[in-house]
């Protein structure tokens, strides 16, 4: 008998053999009534205990009610007279350590989608993941909700292999967040023949502006700019996988512009009191000392412990052992185009500013699936979505099943 | 004056203003040697915008202690490289490489001599180290620990190793070897929480005088400072247990050679006469005030062979001013804190697969 602890509904410690079983073997219907209204109360709870947490604040905008009811339409048009799609069954969710809100995403999603689902909860507490337990688990402990407790746990467990090999043994969707060696690691214990894995692995992210765009700004809109693309690159540290870490201009080569743009950025940090701590501060000296030998970084500027602008001489998608907390690497190319060879499986959200839809479109065809899963506007990079990494989530957390009629 | 100028004149004699001079010219020097004979040194330096010359020692530029880590700098062909020093790291943590040639592992030897006989005299004395003797000859355990003892038992004769593999204190030999040696004047070395943790603790049972000895330690406090162990504690209790009253520090890390801070009388670190301590706000890097805590940058004027010469190291420190009026143990009183404490970063790929790795 293993023994792990069960964080909600409430904590006790449980039998890894009676977990899955305890779960039962029903699935609910996709988008039923207990969930989703259990998704606009956690919504609205959330929205007033998260205070001026932004990352909190935008999980709490996803999952309000006309949200879920626009995921409900989209989950709706998927399907056809011939084709119904029904749950995968028993998912086991495995989120990243660090992007604290990632896993009321994950087990959102696939509860809305009808399964029954076994979250393990990272094994660092952060205030942010403090908070959303508190939540889930106040919420878990009303009658309305019994449903959703029946079907649904969300544990903690060291990295035990045998544990893991238990829950990936009974589950039927296995989904993996983090880093490449956590999908390594949980990949060594097996799923049933039947069952498959959904993979989030390292990912890398930049961002495009075009040069004459911003030169044409009003002083206003640039600090409007900058301040989204704060949003974009100082939550989670920047170490998230769609925080950009490079910026590339693009067109005519940046004469003030990149300068003053990270002026404004600055003031933004700032006026948002953003602070690195010293080791942090260190870290990010470290860091700009071996991009000079690693990626050609020919210019190191640090008005700041929070922000470090290091110019790369070649446009490099690169960041290697990547320090973060406002640090951004800068690149130049004359067209999009000049991009495609350094663009891998590896690189997903690319926010952009000042490219017409065309453009954009252009740039994706003529990369035609070598790597970058997302284009999205400035201040929108983090912004979770149903399709992740090239993956609608709203399908591979479904089955589908085929209903061909009588000729 | 040059490098064996600061080697040969008494240590701690050379008031701050002179140093401050002295080692400039040093520093300078280097610096523009390294950049002649590192590509790598000399392109971060361009990067970083470093093109006049230094006006003082707070600007001259510094690398941080880290790279030495991630990358093998030196400012020798590989084939004058005499050896390559690594530092001390849990398994997995990735480890310094410091490249010697001949003359910079010279200059070496001869700083700590200089630094040694200032504090124990010209003579050898017997030597009690606080370690087990397979640290140096088992090679599986050579490390940044048994380098160091090596280091030390030059500056002793008739060393003996008071541990067992298990850290059990042998009583049976040290009553014997203090017997052996009575009424002459003994040199211990260990690392500062082994000291404590495996010489102090038995001591406090068994009765032994220490009196005729003199303690040097090193390693630094962090597991002191967890059991709320200071300096003067430490000191109180080798006093009050074995009669032992000089005991003196070290700070340095080996990645700065030179770089060799020992304790004085007052309890605060001096700086050899050929390397320094400068103390920068974490906030500005500009230097602190004496009296004002910051992160620790090291000059030091010995390594040729590779450019570090001044780093910014991740520990905290303090300047308690400057001694200028004692004969012995002039320029900065330097405590050193710590560790700058670990930061807590989020993202979403990294920590926890170093968990997972495990």
């Amino acid at each position: 008998m293993t023994l792990i602890e069960r964080v909600a509904p409430a904590l006790e410690p449980v039998d890894i053999s009676d977990l899955s079983t305890s779960l039962g073997v029903s699935t609910w219907p996709p988008f039923a009534e207990e969930i989703v209204e259990f998704a606009a109360q956690f919504s609205r709870r959330l929205a007033r205990r998260a205070g001026p947490v932004p990352e909190l604040q935008a999980l709490a905008y996803w999952m309000r009610r006309s949200a879920v009811a626009r995921l409900a339409r989209d989950y709706k048009s998927l399907e056809s007279p011939g084709l119904l799609m029904v749950p995968r069954g028993l998912v086991f969710h495995v989120p990243p350590a660090n992007v604290d809100t990632m896993f009321v995403y994950s087990w959102m999603l696939s509860a809305l989608l009808g399964n029954r689902n076994i979250v393990r909860l990272p094994s660092k507490s952060t205030p942010a993941t403090t908070v959303l337990i508190e939540v889930l688990r106040s919420l878990l402990d009303e009658p309305q909700h019994d449903s959703v407790r029946a079907t649904n746990v969300f544990v903690r467990y060291g990295h035990e292999r045998e544990v893991t090999s238990a829950l990936s043994a009974a589950c039927d969707l296995r989904v993996i967040w983090g880093g490449n060696a956590t999908v390594t690691a949980i990949r060594e214990s097996s799923l049933p023949p039947h069952a498959s894995d959904l993979t989030f692995p390292d990912r890398l992210s930049f961002a495009l502006i075009k040069t004459v765009a911003y030169a044409r700004l009003r002083s206003e809109v640039r600090d409007e700019l900058a301040t989204q693309f704060f949003n974009d690159s100082f939550w989670f540290d920047q170490l998230g996988c769609s925080s950009p870490r490079v910026l590339v201009w693009v067109g005519e080569p940046p004469a003030g512009e990149a300068t003053d743009f990270y002026k404004r950025l600055l003031r933004s940090v700032q006026a948002k009191g953003y602070s690195v701590d010293t080791a942090t501060a260190l870290s990010k000296i470290a860091y700009a000392h071996r991009s000079v030998l690693d990626h050609g970084v020919t210019r190191v500027t640090a008005p700041a412990n929070e922000l470090t602008v290091l110019e790369l001489g070649d446009p490099i998608l690169e960041s290697g052992d990547y320090s973060g907390a406002g640090t951004f690497l800068n690149a130049w190319v004359s067209s999009l185009n000049d991009l495609v060879p350094q663009i891998t499986r590896k690189h997903q959200t690319a926010a952009h500013y000042g490219f017409r839809d065309r453009e954009l479109r252009d740039f994706a065809v003529a990369l035609n699936g070598r790597g970058i899963d997302r284009f999205v506007p400035f201040g929108e990079a983090l912004q979770f979505g149903r399709v992740w990494d090239g993956r609608d989530l709203l399908q591979e957390m479904s089955r589908r099943v085929v209903i061909q009629g009588q000729p | 004056m040059s490098v064996a100028d600061l080697l040969e004149r008494p240590q701690y004699s050379i008031l701050q203003a002179e140093k401050d001079v002295l080692l400039l010219g040093e520093m300078r020097r280097l610096t523009d040697h390294h950049r002649c004979a590192s590509p790598e040194y000399d392109s971060i330096l361009r990067a970083l915008g470093t093109e006049k010359q230094a006006a003082s020692i707070a600007e001259v530029p510094y690398l941080p202690v880290s790279l030495f880590k991630t990358h093998l700098l030196r400012s020798v062909p590989e084939e004058q490289v005499f050896k390559t020093l690594t530092s001390s790291g849990t398994t997995g943590q990735a480890v310094s490489r410091i490249t010697l040639d001949r003359p910079t592992a010279d200059l070496q030897t001869r700083a700590l001599a200089t630094i040694m006989t200032t504090l124990l005299g010209p003579r050898r004395l017997p030597m009690i180290i606080i370690d087990t003797p397979n640290v140096v000859r088992d090679r599986r355990l050579f490390s940044a620990r048994g380098a160091g003892v090596l280091g030390m038992a030059s500056f002793g004769r008739k060393h003996f190793y008071a541990l067992d593999d298990d850290m059990d204190l042998d009583v049976s030999g040290l009553e014997r070897f203090l017997m052996e040696n009575k009424g002459q004047e003994l040199l211990i070395f260990g690392f500062t929480f082994m000291a404590w943790k495996y010489l102090l603790e038995k001591l406090r049972v068994i009765e032994v005088d220490l009196s005729q000895a003199t303690l040097i330690h090193s390693g630094g406090w962090k597991r002191l400072t967890d059991q709320s162990v200071t300096n003067s504690k430490f000191k109180e209790a080798f006093e009050r247990h074995t009669g032992l009253t000089r005991v003196h520090d070290f700070y340095g890390m080996v990645e700065q050679v030179g770089g060799v801070f020992l304790e004085a009388s007052d309890g605060f670190l001096r700086a050899p006469n050929f390397a320094d301590v400068l103390v920068r706000d974490p906030l500005t890097w500009r230097v602190q005030a004496n009296g004002e805590p910051g992160v620790i940058q090291v000059v030091s004027a010995l390594p040729t062979s590779y450019p570090g010469h001044s780093l910014l190291t991740e520990d905290l420190g303090v300047i308690h001013g400057i001694e200028a009026s004692a004969k012995r143990w002039r320029g900065k009183r330097i405590e050193v804190i710590g560790r700058v404490p670990k930061a807590e970063l989020r993202g979403c790929s990294d920590t926890h697969a170093a968990q997972v790795g495990q």
